[in-house]
């Protein structure tokens, strides 16, 4: 589209719009390599790697406590894995059975995404109230995990059914009529056209799930999550050496999204391989 | 084989039905089948505990704990302290702000990635820049404006170096200002998105159509871009709005305690075993809630837009 002098000003209000996005945590990771004796503002006094050496518990002596992390990371990476598996079955079977027609389906599609639209500190209150009542310990592990479930169902839901939608029913039913069983169908069929959403809807599961805090922070009971650790950090001082935490987590994340981003492409390479061949034939 | 088919024959003469409608009760008996664990989980995990926090809310509070005699008590404390009432309207206000600023500050930026970049890789690239601020904890994106609006922060700093002040602006951070400059921050992507996935739809002939008829750029915005926009917006609008109205963590961290939403009211009353006031906060919080997305739901059919 040609518009003069909009399309310059919209580039430029957008180059904008990015760096309000990135600033605060390019200003957070500078301020991650502050000297010992910096705070957690300008000017950086001396570039170090104290504060990471600190959070890694290298730091010998210090003023300040050691950010509370290491059990806290275990804990949250298990619930994390528990939650992808349960809700990426849970979402795969859903959007399967939306593939038929049936009496009730509006109701019960509003059901399920209503569990991504409830505002974290409802339900983890909800539930904080249902165990006391019923004397049923608040765990990470239990009441915790039910409810970061009931966060990341819909969304597997949402991407499984927007896959399901796109794949033709008749190309399984004709894999059938020609006396293929129904496992084989489901592993040569099936299975290779739903893969990618469900990586997607496995990566969306637990990087939600890792990350979230206000259904945890009701519902965890004695051992902290890791959000609940940091967010224990905020009500004292701040220091560097959770700017340190900050940077590590996020190349943490980048690498559980390369990882993704491989697997997807060594998928669809693979399937280009495959229809390569049926050209070639 | 042979024996099954001439049973299953047998039988829809009996009852006169068609193999096709047979095939279609045994299909909706198989969805039900699939369905039936993730609803259950719905309801045990996420409709129970809501009915819990209702229940609660006419519970009576004694100092440290509630019993289950009912009362309306805890109501009337609520509804008739300012503090609690005075929440309520922060809440609204800052989500009504939000709200607007994420579309104000979202929408050219979607104009931009939606409708002007036509190449496919750019337009993904832009896309997935703006999502990546995502893979950063959300608690980390929140802390990461103090050093930015701080007396010693970042653009303090900035500007003092430049000359444009002379002293730090110190309403810049524990204000109402950084919280709504932080929330606008972290939930304005979820406005761009759908924005931008509606202008992408956009066939551009009717747009050049329009153009090539002596439409001004005004014109085909107002009567072409907008309309064909809406359903985004509103997407988005629902996005925001549920996210900003149950939040409590920016508010926390951001505010130095001089916003208090109904979030961080439900967050303290627990801490200091009110639970049933804490449960009436909650009743308020989901009226409000309800009320807004049932007002979108009237103006956007969700199902359809997904």
């Amino acid at each position: 589209m040609q518009s003069g002098i909009l399309r310059p000003a919209l580039a430029t209000y957008t180059a904008l719009f990015l760096l309000f996005l990135y600033g605060p945590m390019i200003v957070l990771a500078i301020l991650s390599f502050q000297s010992i004796d910096g705070g957690p503002q300008f000017p950086i006094r001396d570039w170090s790697t104290y504060w990471y050496q600190h959070l890694l518990g290298l730091a010998e002596s210090s003023r300040v406590s050691q950010l509370p992390v290491g059990e806290s990371l275990v804990r949250s990476m298990m619930l994390a894995f528990m939650t992808t598996v349960v809700s990426t079955i849970l979402g795969v079977m859903s959007a399967e059975a939306f593939r038929t027609k049936f009496k009730g389906s509006g109701p019960a599609f509003y059901l399920i995404i209503l569990g991504m639209m409830v505002p974290g500190v409802l339900v983890g209150l909800g539930m904080a109230l249902l165990s006391n009542t019923l004397g049923i310990g608040r765990a990470w592990w239990s009441t915790s995990f039910v409810l970061h479930v009931v966060y990341t169902y819909p969304f597997a839901f949402l991407i499984m059914l927007a896959i399901f939608n796109r794949f033709d029913r008749t190309v399984e039913e004709a894999s059938l009529s020609l006396g293929v069983t129904p496992a084989q169908t489901f592993r040569r069929v099936t299975f290779p056209i739903i893969f990618p959403g469900v990586l997607s809807a496995m990566l969306f599961s637990f990087t939600l799930s890792y990350d979230e805090f206000a259904r945890t922070l009701f519902t965890a009971g004695r051992d902290l999550t890791l959000p609940l650790s940091i967010y224990g950090t905020f009500s004292v001082e701040i220091y560097p050496n959770l700017f340190a935490f900050g940077v590590l987590t996020t190349l943490f994340s980048f690498t559980l999204l390369v990882i993704y981003g491989l697997l997807m492409k060594r998928f669809t390479a693979k399937a280009s391989r495959f229809s390569g061949q049926e050209d070639a034939a | 084989m042979s024996a099954f088919s001439t049973d299953t024959l047998a039988t829809s003469a009996q009852t006169a039905e068609s193999p096709a409608l047979i095939r279609e009760r045994k299909d909706r008996r198989r969805a039900l089948g699939l369905l039936t664990p993730g609803l259950i989980w719905m309801a045990l995990f996420m409709v129970l505990p809501m009915v819990m926090v209702v229940y609660v809310s006419f519970w009576t509070q004694t100092t440290f704990a509630v019993n289950s005699e009912l009362t309306t008590a805890s109501w009337e404390r609520f509804l008739s302290s300012p503090t609690y009432l005075s929440a309520i309207w922060t809440t609204l206000r800052i989500w009504l702000i939000v709200l607007v600023l994420t579309i104000l500050v979202g929408y050219p930026v979607a104009l931009f990635i939606g409708l002007f970049v036509r190449n496919k890789t750019i337009q993904t690239a832009l896309l997935v820049a703006c999502v990546i601020p995502f893979w950063t904890s959300f608690l980390i994106r929140v802390i990461a404006w103090r050093p930015m609006l701080g007396t010693e922060g970042a653009i303090n700093t900035i500007l003092l170096k430049l000359g444009v002040i002379s002293e730090p602006l110190t309403f810049l951070l524990f204000s109402e200002f950084s919280v709504l400059v932080g929330m606008t921050q972290i939930y304005c992507v979820f406005m761009v998105g759908p924005i931008t996935f509606m202008l992408g739809r956009i066939d551009i002939s009717v747009i050049e159509a329009a153009r090539d008829l002596g439409a001004s750029f005004g014109t085909v915005f107002r009567r072409i871009i907008l309309p064909l926009s809406l359903p985004g917006v509103m997407v988005g609008s629902i996005f925001v709005s549920v996210m900003v109205l149950g939040e409590f963590a920016t508010a926390a961290s951001l505010s130095g305690r001089k916003v208090n939403l109904l979030g961080n009211i439900i967050v303290s009353q627990v801490g200091s075993l009110k639970w049933a006031f804490a449960a009436v906060a909650g009743v308020v919080l989901t009226i409000i809630i309800t009320a807004v997305i049932a007002l979108a739901l009237r103006l956007v059919d969700l199902r359809k837009e997904m």
